[in-house]
């Protein structure tokens, strides 16, 4: 009796730890079936029309897919720690630059996938070109969902104003900005957000990329380009040009409240603008977009912008990366490109789908003008202990409480 | 007494193993990461390079992240003295007998139910609003212009309205937790006082609070922990990427960890773990010094 108690309980016990640690075993998919995690989130029109064409594709072909969706933080948080655990994981997605310097030793080369099927006969070369350049000089990525950061703009009140024409250097954006300014309208706002953009734009211009970074990872805020950029700035502050909300807006109050309602005329900002205040702007708002204008005597102009685009990257460890490369081609060609470009208001990848939603049209000479491409921010961000710092004085400059010599003496003392 | 301990060891060792497997060795490894520099958080540790006390020498030396520990430690004190008294404040009233008690109580309790996304947006994009805002439109209808004209979210108040979004949504917590703590006492003391010529303040202030001393510490602990542990709110406030005002060492560490905003930064989860190592160690230091302060045991009822 008391030996077959002892077996019990200890059989009881073994069961109870084996239920509680038996999760963490039993996540492998089957073997014919592929593994996908999305960085959307199955409510955003783009996880829908995947949802879709994921659906299509196994119908069609007969390959099983696995599609979870994870959402930007989720992918961003979990996925390094399961590729590194084994779990099964064929085709993830996210940022261009993300997935191929965070998750680089984790994908699988392309470039002969992407010969065999002909891909890049029918995908855009500056894309194509700009994965490879993340990738190390190689393709390990494919795009889609291409955006480019630009100025975005209301033509109605470019109209109003008198403007016939988009401004293409500093000069005549500070006409621009005068124009609307004398004709009642907010030139600009801002959110506290994508404040770092407008730094990072303008120091670019002025010294390239480069030189920024080294700038915000050495402290060399004594560089006269930083003088010279925070004086333009306090020009355009100084000037009015700038809404009185902007040291104060927080994301994505000056977007919605100022620009899509018509209060403001021009935001800088990604082409995925549009589709998030459609419903506050409205259907009769009319888009424009030019790049950041370029600067006297600046390392680069209109042709270099900030662009890029989601990626999808294959494991290298994946059984079935023939099938992956088949289903990344079908979401990122013909219909369901199409698709994806018209629900979630965005850019086709498929250069045969040349028809844009209405609402990005507007983005499409910026794009095909560029040439060379700026990182996030242009690499203003690169520091992390700095761009808290960065965000508080810049946003301080451009709402007028700081002078350009306070900004710089600012960043020279927070970098010490 | 032999079959006993049998039994006692085979219905404890399944609690012992996952105490081990889920709290001692979390534990242990991050008390050694942190000694070490490590780009991704699951990295083998043959891609480990041992630093020495290095990370936490950078972090000490990093103007940032002591930014972020100032604003814990503003949070924890102004935020705490704020909670803790308004919710001792209402638990007091809400357990003198007053008429609709339950509603009030469910309505101060409310904000804990509701998503922190949709609270701040209503702080963000409504109360503190600029243009339309409810504290613009409360000061205007006073004929306070100076009050009205103030930007909520601009750098200097930011901190400020983050602070009182917080606090909002935590004192019904709080209260509840005081409220046991008085329906606990029996009311015949409250009879006997009465009966004894105290009145309400005096009651509160010679037996409630000093019968209370127990459930403070309990309470002083949670809002340690739950302060410790900010970020949601941080985020919220601050999105894409962090802002001096409401950074916090959680989300340094995040930065730290993940990498920050959108620029794909460089990362150290070394560093990351050595942030948690420090703030364990806060922790323990308050509730060490509480224990030390507060010894409920004089007092039985």
């Amino acid at each position: 009796m008391g030996m077959k108690k002892k077996l019990l309980s200890a059989a009881l016990c073994a069961a109870m730890v084996g239920t509680m640690m038996a999760p963490a075993f039993t996540v492998q998919a089957a073997d014919d079936t592929l593994v996908y995690w999305s960085m959307w989130e199955a409510t955003e029109p783009q996880g829908k029309v995947i949802q879709e064409a994921v659906d299509a594709f196994t119908k069609e072909t007969g390959v099983k897919v696995d599609l979870q969706f994870k959402g930007r933080t989720g992918n961003r948080e979990a996925l390094q720690p399961a590729l590194d655990g084994g779990t099964q994981i064929d085709i993830f997605d996210e940022d261009i630059d993300r997935v191929n310097t965070m998750y680089a030793d984790y994908l699988l080369d392309l470039e002969d996938l992407a010969k065999e099927t002909g891909y890049e006969e029918t995908a855009n070369a500056g894309l194509m070109a700009a994965c490879r350049d993340a990738g190390g000089g190689t393709l390990k990525t494919i795009p889609y969902q291409p955006n480019v950061f630009a100025f975005f703009y209301n033509k109605d009140l470019f109209e109003q104003a008198g403007i016939e024409k988009e401004p293409t250097t500093w000069a005549e954006f500070l006409d621009v900005c005068q124009k609307l300014k004398d004709a009642g309208i907010t030139p600009m706002t801002m959110d506290d957000a994508y404040a770092t953009s407008v730094i990072g734009y303008h120091l670019a211009r002025l010294v390239g990329e480069e030189r920024v970074v080294e700038i915000v990872k050495k402290g060399e805020w004594d560089d006269p380009a930083v003088l010279q950029m925070a004086q333009d700035i306090e020009e355009l502050a100084s000037k009015g040009y700038y809404s009185e909300m902007v040291g104060s807006n927080v994301w994505p109050a000056g977007q919605n409240t100022e620009l899509a309602l018509g209060t403001a005329a021009m935001y800088l900002n990604g082409s995925w603008l549009p589709n998030e205040v459609k419903d506050m702007a409205g259907p009769d708002f009319k888009w424009g977009c030019f790049a950041y204008p370029e600067l006297e005597n600046g390392a680069n102009g209109i042709e270099t912008n900030n662009f890029g685009a989601q990626v999808f990257g294959i494991n290298k460890d994946s059984k079935m990366a023939k099938e992956a490369f088949d289903l990344i081609t079908y979401i990122t060609k013909g219909e369901y490109d199409k698709k994806l470009a018209d629900e979630s208001v965005g850019i086709p990848s498929d250069t045969t789908n040349s028809e844009w939603p209405e609402m990005v049209a507007c983005a499409k000479p910026v794009i095909e003008q560029s040439t060379a491409r700026f990182t996030w921010a242009a690499g203003v961000e690169t520091n992390v202990d700095m761009t808290p710092v960065i965000k508080e004085n810049f946003i301080k400059l451009m709402a007028g409480s700081l002078t350009a010599d306070e900004f710089v003496a600012a960043m020279q003392e927070a970098a010490k | 007494m032999k079959k006993n301990k049998t039994m006692i060891i085979a219905f404890l060792t399944p609690a012992v193993i996952l105490f081990l497997g889920i709290f001692l060795y979390p534990i242990i490894r991050t008390v050694i990461m942190s000694f070490f520099t490590i780009e991704g958080v699951t990295d083998p540790m043959s891609k480990w390079t041992f630093s020495g006390i290095d990370n936490y020498v950078k972090l000490f030396n990093t103007s940032l992240f002591r930014t972020s520990f100032y604003n814990l430690f503003r949070i924890w004190l102004i935020g705490g003295l704020i909670v803790m008294t308004l919710s001792l404040l209402f638990a007091a009233i809400l357990t003198s007998g007053i008429r609709f008690k339950k509603f009030f109580r469910a309505v101060i309790y409310m904000p804990n139910i509701v998503s922190a996304v949709a609270l701040a947006t209503m702080w963000l994009q409504y109360v503190y609003s600029p243009r339309f805002g409810l504290l613009k439109n409360f000061f205007e209808a006073l004929h306070l212009d100076e009050l009205a004209k103030i930007q909520w979210l601009d750098n200097d108040h930011k901190f400020m309205a983050l602070l009182i979004a917080y606090c909002f949504g935590m004192v019904g917590y709080h209260m509840l937790i005081w409220t046991s703590g008085i329906e606990r006492i029996s009311p015949e003391f409250y009879e006997a006082a009465t009966i004894d010529g105290a009145n309400k303040v005096q009651q509160f202030r010679y037996m409630t609070l000093p019968l209370l001393k127990g459930v403070f510490k309990t309470n002083l602990t949670m809002w340690t922990v739950s302060s410790v542990g900010f970020f949601v709110w941080s985020q919220l406030f601050s999105t894409v990427t962090a802002d001096t005002q409401t950074i916090t060492p959680y989300v340094y560490m995040y930065m730290q960890i993940f990498g920050g905003g959108n620029t794909v930064t460089e990362r150290n989860s070394g560093l990351g773990a050595a942030i948690g190592v420090v703030l364990s160690v806060c922790v323990v230091l308050v509730f060490t010094v509480c224990n030390k302060v507060l010894k409920d045991d004089d007092l039985e009822f």
